[in-house]
């Protein structure tokens, strides 16, 4: 089903949570929901849900306006933070519930609870109470009660947060694998920029209240609209240098020479920010337009990570471990064409070249 | 191996629980073992047991006062007391915790303020409501003034409290309706103190003995059994092997119950009630 929101805004009372959004999500697509802590991420995914009244704006579901449907009329599936499984109710009961609920009889109400205990590899502990479960345990029994009435919509609110780091990363290969066989469309909470790049197929990169950009998961790290964007996505983060805009350059400040970076439609003399992501700053002892010093070098698996001293700022830079140089020596730098960028400095906007 | 002090602290533990017992256990003991006895045998103290069992005490007490008939008043005084309390009590408690509605907390703060009333004077208010009621003489005087609670209504509605909105809002995407979540989730949820407050419910209407004498005096058809019981000792006249025979009619039932329901009694009592 497409999801398509339209000048959505929610007001709590002087804050505005979420600040005229507008979006579609394709049918059978995972959309994380990006964005640090209380940027109005939960506050979206409630007026999804139906929780929240919306203070302004329209939600439809297809061509259906759901703005004012109740939450047990929208057919969505919510997997909260906190799983909020039912404690008195065995795994089994918890995920015939809404099949309960909807008066299914209980034969049907089993089998099917069966084949979604399955599906999400719970089946093992049908019986158990949920205090009686992992934290993976009972994620995967809120996920499987979410699919069971077989929703329009999926809705994940930060579900792998409470877990320990290597039983997150098997559980979100797990939900993409539970979401792909599914094809329910899903939209997933996260403010961790490496699970919402890892699993989604489009990303809502949010900042208080506002969305940021809205692209395909490719897209938002090779394409961003603003600094914060290109800020928020990349590990490790992406560099920037401060400085000022002339003619094809950029005077960093703090560093002596000029630094080539190719024409953008900026008028000189413009305060700028240079970001460049580590893998396309190319260093090399022998070609390349700028001369740096190397200050630091660590050594991670295969690439040594080079820490490059431009002036008040500073370049990270990848390169072989044969080919690393040593520490206080000069090298010569030049930039990639691809995952370079430049933005202005006052409002975080993108110029083009 | 236990050392001497700790051998010494638990006899003494045993040796008082053991007092307790026999101190509870005497005058029920004394009660059955008199029920056996002649009236002259009784009063004249020549010996500790009965000569013979005298079956006839309870045939006579059985005859003179309407225990059969006190005994089903009781049950149902107490099963409806009970259910309609706890229905009450469920729909208040909710109510007072989940529902968002004008002036809810201070409406059940003045609630909660009103225990502090005596009860000897919600009688004369409550003897007003029966009269206009039109209900003097009726079993269901017995009944009305006794549907609520607000100790009870205070009781769940802290458990309800305690309960994460993250649930409702989990059973509204589920489908379920307020009334559904309710009787779904919150009700099962609280199922141990709802068995505690029935069994507090019961035990209190059970031995209900005031109110019952004010409203059944003049109508022997709608006594229960404490009062049943005091009645029959002055319709009987001072007979005392009699009256420990109507008396032991009276509790056999009791103990019939507690012996199947002793589990959760304890359990309930136990837990104080409080929590969930
Ligand atoms: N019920 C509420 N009343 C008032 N303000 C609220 C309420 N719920 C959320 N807010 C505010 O709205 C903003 C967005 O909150 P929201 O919970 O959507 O953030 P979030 O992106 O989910 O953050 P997190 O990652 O910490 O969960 C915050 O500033 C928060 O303080
Ligand atoms: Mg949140």
């Amino acid at each position: 089903m497409e999801v398509r929101i339209e000048d959505l805004v929610k007001r709590f009372g002087d804050v505005v949570a979420v600040n005229h959004v507008n979006a579609t999500f394709e049918s059978g697509k995972l959309i994380a929901l990006l964005g640090p802590s209380g940027c109005g991420k939960s506050t979206m995914l409630n007026m999804l849900s139906g929780i929240l009244p919306v203070s302004e704006g329209r939600i439809y579901f297809d061509d259906q306006d759901v703005t004012s449907l109740s939450p047990d009329k929208r057919e969505v599936g919510l997997v909260f933070q906190n799983y909020a499984l039912y404690p008195h109710m065995t795994v089994l009961q918890n995920i015939c519930f809404p099949l309960k609920i909807k008066r299914i009889p209980k034969k049907e109400r089993i089998e099917r609870a069966k084949e979604y205990a399955r599906m999400v590899h719970i089946d093992d502990y049908l019986d158990r109470l949920p205090k009686e479960l992992s934290g993976g345990q009972q994620q995967r029994v809120a996920i499987a009660r979410a699919l069971v009435k077989e929703p329009k919509l999926l809705l994940l609110d930060e579900p792998l947060s409470n877990l320990d780091a290597k039983l997150r990363v098997e559980m979100r290969e797990e939900i993409r694998r539970i979401q792909r066989e599914s094809g329910v469309t899903t939209v997933f909470v996260t403010h961790d920029q490496e699970e919402a790049t890892s699993i989604s197929d489009y990303i809502m990169l949010m900042k208080l209240g506002v969305m940021q950009q809205f692209a395909a998961t490719r897209n938002l790290y090779n394409d961003p609209a603003n600094l914060f964007v290109a800020d928020f996505i990349g590990n490790p983060t992406i560099n920037q240098l401060h400085g000022i805009y002339e003619e094809g350059s950029i005077r960093a400040d703090g560093f002596a020479k000029a630094i080539p970076i190719g024409n953008y439609k900026i008028e000189d003399g413009t305060r700028i920010v240079f970001a460049s992501r580590p893998e396309s700053v190319l260093v090399s002892k022998k070609s390349g337009e700028t001369e740096m010093e190397v200050e630091e070098t660590y050594i991670s698996g295969k690439d040594t990570l080079c820490v490059l001293n431009a002036g008040d700022g500073f370049l990270r830079a990848y390169v072989d471990n044969e080919d690393a140089p040593e520490e206080k020596t000069a090298v010569r730098v030049s930039f990639r064409k691809k995952g370079v960028f430049v933005f202005s400095e006052e409002s975080g906007e993108r110029y083009y070249e | 191996m236990k050392n001497t002090s700790d051998k010494l602290k638990d006899f003494f533990q045993y040796l008082t629980l053991f007092t307790g017992a026999a101190i509870m256990f005497l005058p029920f003991f004394w009660m059955i073992n008199s029920s056996f006895k002649t009236e002259k045998e009784l009063l004249s103290f020549q010996s500790f047991f009965p000569k013979e069992l005298l079956f006839d005490n309870f045939r006579q007490a059985w005859e003179m006062g309407d225990f059969l008939k006190y005994f089903g008043n009781s049950v149902f005084v107490t099963v409806v007391c009970v259910a309609l309390t706890m229905f009450v009590t469920i729909l208040a408690a909710y109510g007072f915790s989940k529902l968002r509605f004008p002036g809810r907390d201070l409406i059940f703060t003045v609630l909660v303020s009103m225990m502090m009333i005596p009860y000897e004077m919600l009688m004369l208010t409550n003897y007003e409501t029966i009269r206009h009621l039109h209900l003097f003489g009726k079993i269901w005087s017995l009944i009305v003034p006794f549907t609520s609670s607000i100790f009870y209504t205070y009781i769940l509605r802290n458990f309800f409290l305690s309960v994460p909105d993250s649930l409702y809002q989990s059973a509204r995407i589920d489908g379920a309706s307020d009334w559904q979540y309710l009787w779904e989730v919150m009700v099962p949820m609280a199922k141990p103190s709802l068995v505690t407050i029935a069994l507090l419910d019961a035990i209190t209407c059970w031995n209900s003995f005031m109110w019952t004498m004010l409203m059944s005096s003049g109508n022997r058809n709608i006594r229960t059994l404490p009062f049943g019981l005091t009645a029959f000792t002055s319709e009987a006249g001072v007979h005392y092997n009699l009256w420990m025979a109507g008396a032991t009619i009276v509790v056999i039932p009791m103990i019939i119950l507690f012996l199947f329901c002793r589990k959760s009694i304890i359990t309930g009592v136990s837990r104080g009630g409080l929590k969930g």
